[in-house]
C-alpha cells in the first residue's frame, strides 16, 4: 500500500559554516508533501528555496531532523543507496536545463536507463514515449545546440520522466524561457501531475506558476507560509 | 594605447601575467620543453666532447705517416727500412744532427672498466723517448717516465681514472712479462690521455714485432714544410706511405665519430620536440579559450587585431624560452664535465668528457623558441580573429 | 547508445585537444618502440649466440694473434666437439670506409661449428675446393648485387699481399643462409689457406678460435681447460661464451641500455604531464554535467571508471598508433643498414611491453581528475559556473 505522503520532513535543520560564521539556514523545519501533490515553492533570495530541493532529493544533507520518502527514511542512506534512490525515485529539471551538449537528444533523455538493466529496444521504446510526450519526437536526433531553450527544456523533462519516478523536483523550470515558452513547459508538468499522478516540487520566482500548481508556499528566512491556490 | 609597439608591449604583459591562472598547463608545456632541450645538450656535449677529446690532441706541426690505405694507427704497418728512409726526409727538424723522428708501435691490450666491470680495449703505444717530446703538452703528473729499455710503463690520467688496476706503482701482466706502472701523464683531457705508453724497443719484443711499426711521427720544421716531405715520399716507391699533420690526421678521426652522435641526437630531439609542441598547441589553446572574455573586451574597447596576435605569440615565446632556459641550466649541470668512453675508429677505448658549450646551448635554445613560435601562432591567429560579439560576458 | 558511448564522445568534445594529446602519447610511445628495438637489435647478438659454442683469444687482447696450432690443441681437450679458427681480414670492397665483416676461416670446420648455416650442396662443395673461393651471406650479397660465379675484387686495409698486387681477387662459390643467427648473413667468408700464403706478415696467426661443447653444463669447466692450457705460454689465452664475449664487445660502445632508458623515461614524463594536466582541465569543465549525472543517479564510482576508461582510451590508442609506426620505421632501418639483420624488428615483448606501459599511463594521468570527479559533491557541482 503506498503511503500517502510522498516527502515528510520532521525537524529539520540545515546549517553550515563560512569561516568564523555558522549560518543557519532551517531550523527545525516540518513539511509534509502528499503523493500527487504538485506545489510551488517561493521565497526572496537566500530563503533556501534550492537548499530545501536539495535535500528533498538527497543531493544535500540535513544537519539534523529527518526525512522521511513513502514513510521510509532517506537522510540515513549512504552515498550509493541515495544514488539507486534518485535513479528509481526522483526526476530533476533545472534552470539551465543542463543537457550534455556530445549527446543528441535522443541519448540525453536514455541515460537514466542506462542505469537500469533494461535491453536496447526497450530502452528506445522508453525513449520514444518520452520525448513523444513532451511534443519533441521530431528532435530526437538533434543536438542541444541546435535547439531553442524551450526545446532543449522540454528534452530535459522527457530525460527526468523516462524512468518513471515518482517524484519531479524542478528548479527555477522557467528562470530562462520567454512567457509563450514558460507556459507551455508548465502544462506539460501540470499534465504529468494531473495524468500521471506525478507528486511536483517547484522551486521559482515566477508568480505565474502559481496558476499551474495545486498550493504555494512562501518560505522566507526557513519558515513557511502557506496560501491555497485558487480554483 | 597610439603606437602598436605600447599595445603589443601592453597586451602581451597582460599575458604573461595571466600565466599563473593556467599554473599547470603552463608548466607541464615549460617542463616538456626542458626535458626536450635537456636530451638535446646531453647528445650535442657527448659528440662534442668526443670529438674535441681527439680533435684537440693534434699538432699542425707533428706529421704522421701510415700505411696507404689504412685508415688508422691500429690497421697501419711500417717497417724498419721505411722508417730509416723517411728519416732521411726534407722538413724535418733536427737537433744536435738527429732527426726528430718517432717510429711507434700501437697494440691493444685489455683493461676493465671500473663502470661495467668487462673487459676493454685498450692502446699499448711503444715509443721511444724522442716520441714522446713530440706530444707538446705532455706533463708528467705523478711519478716519472719509463726508462728506455725497461718494461717499465707510464699511463694517461683518463686511464687510471676509468680503468681497474692502472694505478701508480701496479704491475701489468701482459704476455710472459711483468710491467711496472711508474708514471701518470697528462695531456689537457685529450685522446691521449687513454693511452699506455712504453719503449717502442720492449714492446716489439714482448709482442715479436721486431723491425715491425705502425706509425712514423715527424717534427717538422714548421707547418709549412709538409708539402716538400710529402713530396719526397710520393716519389719513393719503396714508401707508400700517407703523410698528414697530426692535426689533419686527429681531425678527420675527431668528425667520422662525433657526427655519429650529433646524427642521433638532433632527430631524437625533434621527435621529442613534436610531442612537447602538441602540449604546447594545447597549453596556449585553452589560454586562448579561457581568456576569450577578457580578448574580446579587449578588442571592443578597441585594441587591434595585431596586438592580440602578438600578446599570446608573446606568451607562448615566454613559456618556450622559460623552458629552453631551464632544460639549458638542468643539463649543464647534470652533464658538464661527465665521463664517458666508447670505441674510437682504433678499436681502442677513448675517455672524452660531455662538453657543453655557449654555441650548443644556443642551438638547443633556438628548438625551444620554434616550438615556441609554431606552439603560439595558430592559437595567436585564433585569438586574435575571434569574434567580438557573443564572447562578452558570457561563459 | 551505452556508457561506451559516452566515454567516446567525451573524448570528441574537443577534436584538436584529443588529437594533440593523441600526438604527444603517439610521439613517445614512437620513441620508445624504436629505441627499444634498437637496444633489443644492438643486444641480439649476445643472446642469439648459441649457448654451446666457446670463443678463444688472445688474453692480451682479442685483436692479438694466437698461433694456428693451437686448433689442433684444443680439439684435444675432454669436452670439446668442434674446432674452427678465424682472423678478421679488414676487408673492403670500392669505399675504404665501408668495412666488410669479412673474416678468413677454415671452410670445413667452420660449417662444422655453425650447423645452422645453409649453404647449396654444389656451392658448399665450391667453397671446400675452390682456392680463391668465397662464400657470402645473402644479406651482403644482395646489398652488393653479388652472384655465385661473379669475380669481386677486394682490398684489405690492414693486409698487403707479397706479390704486391692491391686487390685481392675472389670468386663467389657460395650465397648462404642462417636462419638461426640471422646476422651471420652479412658475412664475408674467405679461405685461410688463401689468405695465409699470400699475407706478408701475421702467416700462421688466428684471431681466435670458435668451438662447441658437448654440453652446456661443461662450458665452465672446458673453458678453464683451454686457458690452463696455455697458461704461461707465449700467447697466453682467455676462453668465454659467445654471448659473454659479444656482450662484452657491445659493452664498449656504452652504456646504450642506460641511454634508451633514460631518454624513453624523458619522454614519458614529459607526456604524463601534458596529458595529466589536459584531462585535469577537460574534466573540470565537466564539472556541472557530472553533477547532473550524480541527480540522474549514476555512483561515483561509475563516473570514476568512465573518467579512467576515457585516459585508457586515449593512452592505449595513441601507443597502439606509436607502437605500430615504430615497427615499420624499425623495419625499414632493418632492412637498408647492414649488420643488424633480423634482429632489427618489433618484437612481441616490446610490443605487449608498450602496451603495458600504455595502461599504467592512461591510469596514472586519469586518476586525479577521475578520484576529483567521484567525490565530487552534487551540490558544489550544480552551483559551480
Amino acid at each position: 500500500m503506498a503511503d500517502p505522503f510522498s516527502f515528510q520532513l520532521r525537524h529539520v535543520s540545515k546549517r553550515f559554516v563560512k569561516g568564523k560564521e555558522t549560518i543557519t539556514i532551517f531550523d527545525g523545519l516540518d513539511l509534509d508533501i502528499p503523493a500527487g501533490d504538485f506545489v510551488a515553492i517561493m521565497g526572496p533570495s537566500g530563503s533556501g528555496k534550492t537548499t530545501l530541493l536539495n535535500l528533498l532529493g538527497g543531493i544535500d544533507h540535513v544537519t539534523s531532523g529527518e526525512i522521511l520518502f513513502d514513510g521510509r527514511r532517506v537522510d540515513t542512506l549512504s552515498e550509493n543507496q541515495l544514488s539507486a534512490w534518485r535513479a528509481a525515485n526522483v526526476g530533476f529539471i533545472f534552470q539551465f536545463y543542463n543537457l550534455m551538449p556530445v549527446l543528441t537528444a535522443a541519448q540525453n533523455v536514455e541515460l537514466p536507463l542506462l542505469l537500469t538493466k533494461l535491453g536496447r529496444k526497450e530502452r528506445r521504446t522508453n525513449v520514444a514515449t518520452a520525448l513523444e510526450l513532451v511534443g519533441l519526437s521530431d528532435r530526437a536526433s538533434h543536438y542541444p545546440r541546435e535547439m531553442s531553450g524551450g526545446q532543449q527544456q522540454r528534452v530535459a523533462i522527457a530525460r527526468a520522466i523516462v524512468s518513471d519516478p515518482q517524484v519531479l523536483l524542478c528548479d527555477e523550470p522557467t528562470g530562462d524561457l520567454d512567457r509563450t515558452t514558460a507556459d507551455e513547459v508548465l502544462g506539460i508538468l501540470q499534465l504529468l501531475n494531473r495524468e500521471h499522478g506525478k507528486t511536483i516540487v517547484v522551486v521559482t520566482h515566477d508568480p505565474e506558476v502559481a496558476r499551474y500548481t495545486k498550493r504555494t508556499l512562501h518560505l522566507n528566512k526557513g519558515v513557511f507560509v502557506e496560501r491555497t491556490a485558487l480554483a | 594605447m597610439s603606437t602598436l609597439v605600447s599595445q603589443v608591449t601592453a597586451i602581451a604583459a597582460m599575458n604573461i601575467k595571466s600565466i599563473p591562472q593556467r599554473l599547470w598547463m603552463s608548466l607541464s608545456t615549460v617542463v616538456a620543453i626542458a626535458l626536450v632541450v635537456a636530451v638535446l645538450l646531453a647528445f650535442l656535449a657527448m659528440g662534442n666532447g668526443f670529438r674535441q677529446a681527439q680533435a684537440s690532441a693534434g699538432a699542425a706541426d707533428i706529421a704522421i705517416l701510415l700505411r696507404d690505405g689504412a685508415q688508422t694507427e691500429i690497421n697501419s704497418a711500417v717497417t724498419r727500412e721505411q722508417a730509416d728512409l723517411v728519416e732521411e726526409g726534407p722538413g724535418i727538424a733536427r737537433e744536435d744532427g738527429r732527426a726528430l723522428v718517432s717510429a711507434e708501435l700501437y697494440v691493444i691490450v685489455d683493461g676493465v672498466s671500473r663502470s661495467s666491470h668487462l673487459r676493454a680495449n685498450l692502446p699499448l703505444r711503444g715509443l721511444p723517448l724522442a716520441g714522446v717530446d713530440l706530444r707538446h703538452n705532455v706533463r708528467i703528473a705523478s711519478g716519472r717516465m719509463f726508462r728506455p729499455g725497461t718494461a717499465e710503463i707510464v699511463v694517461g690520467r683518463s686511464v687510471t681514472r676509468e680503468f681497474e688496476g692502472f694505478d701508480l706503482g701496479k704491475t701489468l701482466r701482459l704476455g710472459q712479462s711483468v710491467w711496472t706502472i711508474v708514471g701518470v701523464f697528462e695531456d689537457g683531457g685529450t685522446v691521449r690521455e687513454s693511452e699506455l705508453w712504453g719503449d717502442v724497443g720492449v714492446v716489439q719484443s714482448v709482442f715479436k714485432r721486431q723491425n715491425f711499426f705502425q706509425t712514423i711521427r715527424v717534427r717538422l720544421q714548421s707547418a709549412a714544410s709538409l708539402p716538400a716531405l710529402k713530396a719526397y715520399v710520393d716519389n719513393d716507391p719503396r714508401l707508400k706511405l700517407v703523410v698528414e699533420t697530426e692535426a689533419e690526421y686527429f681531425a678527420e678521426q675527431a668528425k667520422q665519430s662525433g657526427d655519429l652522435i650529433q646524427k642521433l641526437g638532433w632527430p631524437l630531439a625533434i621527435i621529442m620536440a613534436i610531442g612537447a609542441l602538441a602540449g604546447a598547441l594545447n597549453t596556449m589553446y585553452s589560454s586562448v579559450a579561457s581568456r576569450s572574455t577578457e580578448i574580446a573586451t579587449l578588442r571592443a574597447i578597441g585594441f587591434g587585431r595585431i596586438p592580440t596576435f602578438a600578446g599570446t605569440l608573446a606568451e607562448a615565446l615566454a613559456l618556450a624560452a622559460l623552458g629552453g632556459v631551464v632544460g639549458v641550466i638542468a643539463a649543464t649541470l647534470l652533464f658538464q664535465g661527465y665521463t664517458a668512453s666508447t670505441l674510437s675508429a682504433n678499436f681502442t677505448q677513448v675517455v672524452f668528457t660531455f662538453k657543453v658549450t655557449p654555441a650548443l646551448c644556443v642551438s638547443a635554445l633556438v628548438l625551444a623558441l620554434v616550438v615556441g613560435v609554431i606552439g603560439g601562432i595558430f592559437p595567436a591567429l585564433r585569438a586574435a580573429r575571434q569574434p567580438i560579439v557573443g564572447m562578452l560576458g558570457e561563459q | 547508445m551505452n556508457q561506451a558511448l559516452l566515454v567516446a564522445k567525451n573524448l570528441s568534445r574537443r577534436k584538436l585537444r584529443t588529437l594533440l594529446m593523441l600526438v604527444a602519447i603517439f610521439i613517445a610511445f614512437f620513441l620508445y618502440g624504436a629505441l627499444e628495438c634498437f637496444d633489443h637489435a644492438f643486444h641480439a647478438s649476445e643472446t642469439a649466440a648459441a649457448a654451446d659454442r666457446l670463443v678463444t683469444v688472445n688474453r692480451i687482447n682479442f685483436t692479438m694473434p694466437l698461433p694456428i696450432n693451437y686448433a689442433d690443441r684444443v680439439r684435444q681437450v675432454a669436452g670439446v666437439k668442434d674446432v674452427t679458427y678465424q682472423s678478421w681480414f679488414g676487408g673492403y670492397y670500392q669505399d675504404p670506409k665501408v668495412p666488410l665483416f669479412m673474416f678468413a676461416v677454415e671452410p670445413a670446420s667452420y660449417l662444422a661449428v655453425y650447423p645452422a648455416i645453409q649453404m647449396a650442396p654444389e656451392q658448399r662443395k665450391a667453397w671446400l675446393s675452390n682456392h680463391t673461393a668465397l662464400a657470402v651471406g645473402k644479406k651482403t650479397a644482395a646489398q652488393y648485387n653479388w652472384k655465385v660465379g661473379d669475380r669481386i675484387p677486394i682490398k684489405s686495409n690492414i693486409y698487403s699481399r707479397k706479390d704486391g698486387a692491391a686487390a685481392w681477387e675472389f670468386d663467389i662459390a657460395a650465397i648462404f643462409s642462417d636462419p638461426d643467427e640471422t646476422a651471420r648473413e652479412n658475412l664475408v667468408l674467405m679461405r685461410f689457406d688463401n689468405f695465409n700464403e699470400a699475407v706478408t706478415f701475421g702467416r700462421d696467426q688466428v684471431n681466435m678460435l670458435v668451438f662447441s661443447t658437448s654440453s652446456n653444463k661443461l662450458n665452465d669447466s672446458v673453458a678453464k681447460a683451454v686457458d690452463a692450457l696455455f697458461a704461461n705460454s707465449e700467447a697466453e689465452t682467455t676462453t668465454d661464451t659467445a654471448a659473454a664475449f659479444n656482450r662484452a664487445f657491445a659493452a664498449q660502445l656504452g652504456n646504450i641500455a642506460l641511454i634508451v632508458t633514460l631518454v624513453v623515461a624523458t619522454a614519458f614524463a614529459a607526456i604524463l604531464m601534458i596529458v595529466g594536466n589536459t584531462l585535469v582541465m577537460s574534466v573540470r569543465e565537466r564539472t556541472r554535467e557530472i553533477g547532473v549525472l550524480k541527480t540522474l543517479g549514476f555512483r561515483g564510482s561509475t563516473i570514476l571508471s568512465q573518467i579512467l576508461a576515457e585516459s585508457l582510451l586515449l593512452a592505449i590508442l595513441g601507443a597502439l598508433l606509436g607502437l605500430l609506426v615504430a615497427a615499420g620505421a624499425v623495419a625499414v632501418v632493418g632492412r637498408n643498414i647492414a649488420g643488424f639483420g633480423d634482429t632489427m624488428r618489433m618484437t612481441s615483448g616490446i610490443f605487449v611491453g608498450g602496451l603495458g606501459w600504455a595502461v599504467l599511463l592512461g591510469l596514472v594521468t586519469g586518476a586525479i581528475p577521475a578520484w576529483s570527479a567521484m567525490r565530487l559533491q552534487i551540490a558544489v557541482a550544480l552551483g559551480r559556473k
